[in-house]
């Protein structure tokens, strides 16, 4: 236990797993309204409209109470590449990944608490959190509020454009959420990631658990 | 009652004009209108527990001739031009409206064309649109040659008389001339005014105006309780056009029908001062039953259900299987409804809380039922704006009215009518229903209040093969059985639904009946083959029984071993046949390219509505894979593949033969609605599932590659 290191504050970890939580829920609720008759959760579709709508919200909530925590907090920095050496910092991340990682390659990048992200990490997230999440959020909330701004939400295209839009992003996001899980499980060992979500400490990653 | 006269609330100059004059009748009818006398509403007799509605009197009233005689003195028939029109009512006024044009003052080539009307109608009404039922068209004016003759303006009437009301078309030809005016002289020897084709030589011949006289307004046939269509369609079928309004008075005891088919009036009905009896003909709004003759089988409370009547099978419910009856269905001795003991419900829901039907399809310029509808001035009701002396003498007869397919008569009066929304606050309910707003302008109430009819109708009509009668190839759904069965069952059937336009424009998702038509289309004339046509291409005669004798090459293409042409042998199930009636028509008929076509023809449901406790209100009945909105309806087992279909005016491929048998498929029409939970954008779906599948491939290919590696995490 001498070898861990603090990696994630109380807050980052509950953000986390809010985050985690409503976007599970979200999907789930999702699909109920996509395939009603396949997928029949909760008690029926008008049930899961409902649920999805609040968890949408909670998903807001937790998104804005994120972003003032990272904002206040000088926690940003985790997510904006450094030019200077993305491009070679993201190749080599990538080479560990498709190669390294099976012959018992070292981590490239060791994290701490000031350098959280490897370079894929970063720009991967800073996509989610600033441009398919808002994305999300904006199809969603104007279908929310087709009874109380339908002017805007037929200006927006409607159901038409809305709906699959909201839906296109909902499969990316479960495509991101399988292969989030997944990448979770590179650590030093299968469970070392996640349990550093958990408990906030992460064993060193420099020798992989053979 | 009181009725005060403001003429200084008129709005229009010409109401004003008239008002002027109008004044001293509108006081005299004022005070002439009285509560009617006890068992005036009989005919209107409420549902049970409902209060009897209050109805009026109509003065005492003098039955004149043609030259304004009273009729007692003249025996001659009655005329409704001298008698509702003389001194108090507009006669011309009433009769310049669609119940009486049809079309006929709607003539206008670039009014059709506005409105999508196909270019070889003359008109968007009965009188001048072509239907697939019955596959017959208003021989156009100016024609030249005898092969571009089909229906005249007296066949017309001999045929479709009996429910268009008299006055304009039965009173004027297509440039406005009365018939029995010496300024009224055809136009070369095909004006379809005074024209029509003889059935045995196949010739068109004169037609003697003198001889059949003219229909005028049968005002009766609305406004008497007693009415009797049988009567008139006698009189209107057999071209004795100046009696169909006597006929229809039969029941009254006013007149009296002897063995030789002559009508007397009977005197006894008449006052000692010439005026009928009151309480014989009880002049009245029309009631359900004055509607129900033409328009579909309407009562307040009846436990059989006839929609048939004089040979005819009422339009409504032949067309849509609507019933407008207050009856609770359970309670139906004949026919027999399957499943009906468990239907503890009424036929429709207006009709058993006493509604009828000028509740809705009101005049529009009646002061006490209007409901205005005004755009322009954002006006939804004007109260006032018409003094009761104009209505009284001017009456619109231009019925407040929706706007279903395929009706398109009375191109500008269209969603006139109190809609539901006039009277049900629909956001103030639906509890149940999230996004009401989006609900309701993407549906129409009856969408989900109409969810099925437990009655009959078309399915399809085609005049493309026709059968021994001379007449279309005709299959019914909702019945397993004949009609004229009394021991078929009805099923009822469920709708199919279509995108039509709302009163603000917008597209709104409807029920209907899908009644499709197979029939001959002649390309080089641009017109479909006309009946009489096709039966010169299908018969080598008339039989001696009145049944007609197919051409040997029918016979021998499409006859069973036995020689039997039924429904079953009746279609187009291979190319060869279609083919081969295409040479015939071209042989016999002279048709230079025929097409054989489908159309599909949606009839809007309007009535048999329920109440809550039957409406539709599972989310997944429409939202989901299987939903009703996409519901595949049977068209018929045996439609030919491989021809154009047309939907609209247009070609639209709307049938899909991929089934068992070929099923409405309107994919295409609900194109601009995105339905959630059945609607799906196919490069989403694509895409999506795409990116699932390569985050899933990706994992476990790399997860097993990193196992085999060495065990390593």
């Amino acid at each position: 236990m001498s070898s861990l290191k603090p990696l994630y504050t109380l807050h980052e970890r509950v953000w986390h797993w809010l985050q985690a939580a409503a976007m599970i829920l979200l999907l789930l609720t999702g699909f109920a309204i996509h395939y009603p008759d396949r997928f029949g959760i909760l008690g029926g579709m008008a049930r899961a409209v409902g649920w999805h709508s609040w968890l949408g919200f909670a998903l807001i909530l937790n998104a804005a109470l994120g972003l003032f925590y990272h904002v206040t907090a000088e926690k940003y920095h985790h997510y904006l590449p450094k030019m200077d050496d993305f491009t070679e910092g993201a190749i080599r991340q990538a080479r560990f990944y498709l190669y390294g990682i099976f012959r018992g390659d070292p981590h490239p990048y060791e994290p701490d608490p000031r350098h959280k992200l490897n370079p894929l990490q970063k720009v991967t997230y800073l996509a989610l959190l600033n441009l398919f999440l808002p994305f999300q959020v904006a199809t969603g909330l104007l279908m929310w509020g087709a009874n109380r701004w339908p002017d805007l939400f037929e200006k927006m295209g409607g159901l038409r454009m809305l709906g699959p839009a909201h839906t296109l992003g909902a499969y990316l996001f479960l495509a991101f959420l399988i292969g989030h899980i997944y990448l979770a499980t590179t650590g030093r060992t299968p469970s070392s990631h996640l349990r550093a979500m958990i408990t906030g400490w992460e064993e060193p990653r420099g020798e992989r658990a053979g | 009652m009181r009725i005060v006269v403001r003429s200084s609330r008129l709005g229009r100059e010409d109401d004003r004009k008239s008002a002027s004059g109008l004044r001293p009748l509108g006081i005299s009818l004022a005070l002439l209108i009285a509560l009617a006398a006890p068992g005036a509403t009989a005919a209107g007799s409420p549902p049970a527990g409902m209060p009897p509605r209050p109805k009026l009197a109509h003065p005492a009233l003098t039955l004149r001739d043609a030259s304004g005689r009273n009729v007692l003195e003249s025996g001659a028939p009655i005329s409704t031009r001298q008698t509702c029109g003389g001194d108090c009512h507009d006669y011309e006024f009433i009769t310049d409206s669609f119940h009486f044009q049809q079309g006929k003052n709607e003539m206008d080539s670039e009014l059709l064309k506005s409105h999508g009307v196909a270019p070889f109608n003359s008109s968007p009404g009965m009188f001048g649109k072509f239907s697939i039922i019955p596959n017959r068209q208003l021989t156009h004016a100016g024609i030249t040659d005898p092969e571009d003759a089909d229906m005249s303006q007296p066949e017309w009437l001999t045929k479709c008389g009996v429910c268009h009301t008299g006055a304009g078309i039965s009173e004027k030809d297509l440039k406005g001339r009365h018939f029995l005016d010496p300024s009224a002289v055809p136009d070369g020897s095909l004006d379809p005014s005074y024209t029509i084709r003889d059935r045995a030589s196949g010739a068109v011949v004169p037609w003697d105006w003198k001889k059949s006289g003219v229909a005028e307004a049968d005002c009766f046939l609305c406004h008497v309780p007693k009415a009797v269509r049988g009567a008139r369609r006698e009189r209107m079928s057999r071209g004795d056009f100046r009696w169909a309004g006597v006929a229809t008075l039969v029941e009254t005891g006013i007149v009296r029908e002897d063995e030789g088919g002559a009508f007397t009036y009977v005197r006894e009905a008449f006052n000692p001062d010439g005026t009928v009896k009151m309480g014989l003909l009880n002049l009245s709004d029309p009631t359900l039953e004055n509607c129900a003759m033409c328009h579909g089988f309407t009562a307040r409370d009846a436990t059989t259900i006839q929609p048939i009547q004089h040979a005819d099978i009422m339009r409504g419910t032949e067309k849509a299987g609507w019933i407008y009856n207050g009856a609770k269905i359970s309670d139906t001795v004949s026919p027999k409804i399957l499943g009906r003991d468990k239907m503890d419900f009424p036929w429709d829901a207006h009709a058993a809380k006493g509604l009828v039907c000028i509740d809705c399809h009101f005049s529009p310029n009646n002061p006490g039922r209007m409901v205005q509808s005004d755009a322009e001035k954002h006006l939804a009701y004007r109260p006032g704006a018409d003094d009761p002396a104009v209505y009284l003498k001017r009456p619109d007869h231009n019925f407040a009215r929706g706007n279903i397919p395929p009706e398109t008569v009375n191109l500008t009066r269209h969603n006139t009518m109190r809609g539901c929304g006039d009277c049900h606050e629909a956001e103030k309910g639906h509890e149940f229903l999230p996004y009401k707003s989006l609900h309701f302008k993407a549906l129409a109430c009856q969408t989900c209040h109409i969810p099925e009819v437990h009655f009959w109708a078309y399915r399809s009509d085609e005049w493309g093969f026709l059968m021994d009668t001379g007449t279309s190839r005709i299959t019914f759904r909702g019945i397993e059985g004949g009609i004229v069965d009394p021991d078929a069952k009805v099923t009822g059937f469920k709708p199919a639904y279509v995108p039509t336009r709302a009163k603000d424009g917008h597209l709104e998702i409807r029920p209907t009946n899908l009644i499709t038509g197979v029939y001959w289309f002649d390309k080089g004339k641009g017109r479909p083959v006309f009946t009489w046509q096709v039966q010169k291409a299908f018969f080598a005669g008339k039989g001696s029984e009145g049944s007609w004798d197919y051409r040997p090459e029918i016979t021998a293409a499409f006859a069973d071993k036995e020689g039997i042409i039924d429904l079953p042998q009746a279609v187009y199930d291979t190319p060869e046949k279609i083919a081969l009636v295409r040479g015939l028509l071209q042989k016999y008929a002279g048709i230079g390219d025929p097409e054989l076509r489908i159309e599909v023809v949606p009839w809007a449901m309007s009535h048999s509505t329920v109440g809550k406790g039957q409406a539709t209100n599972e989310c997944t009945a429409c939202h989901a894979r299987n939903s009703i909105l996409r519901r595949p309806l049977d068209l018929d087992d045996a439609l030919p593949k491989n021809v154009p279909i047309v939907y609209g005016g247009k070609q639209v491929s709307v049938v899909d033969y991929g089934g068992q048998a070929p099923a409405f498929d309107n994919r295409e029409l609900l194109a601009s609605f995105y339905i959630i939970g059945n609607s799906r954008a196919g490069w989403v779906e694509w895409l999506g599932w795409l990116s699932v599948a390569g985050a899933v491939i990706f994992a476990l290919v790399h997860g097993t590659i990193r196992i085999i590696s060495g065990g390593r995490s």
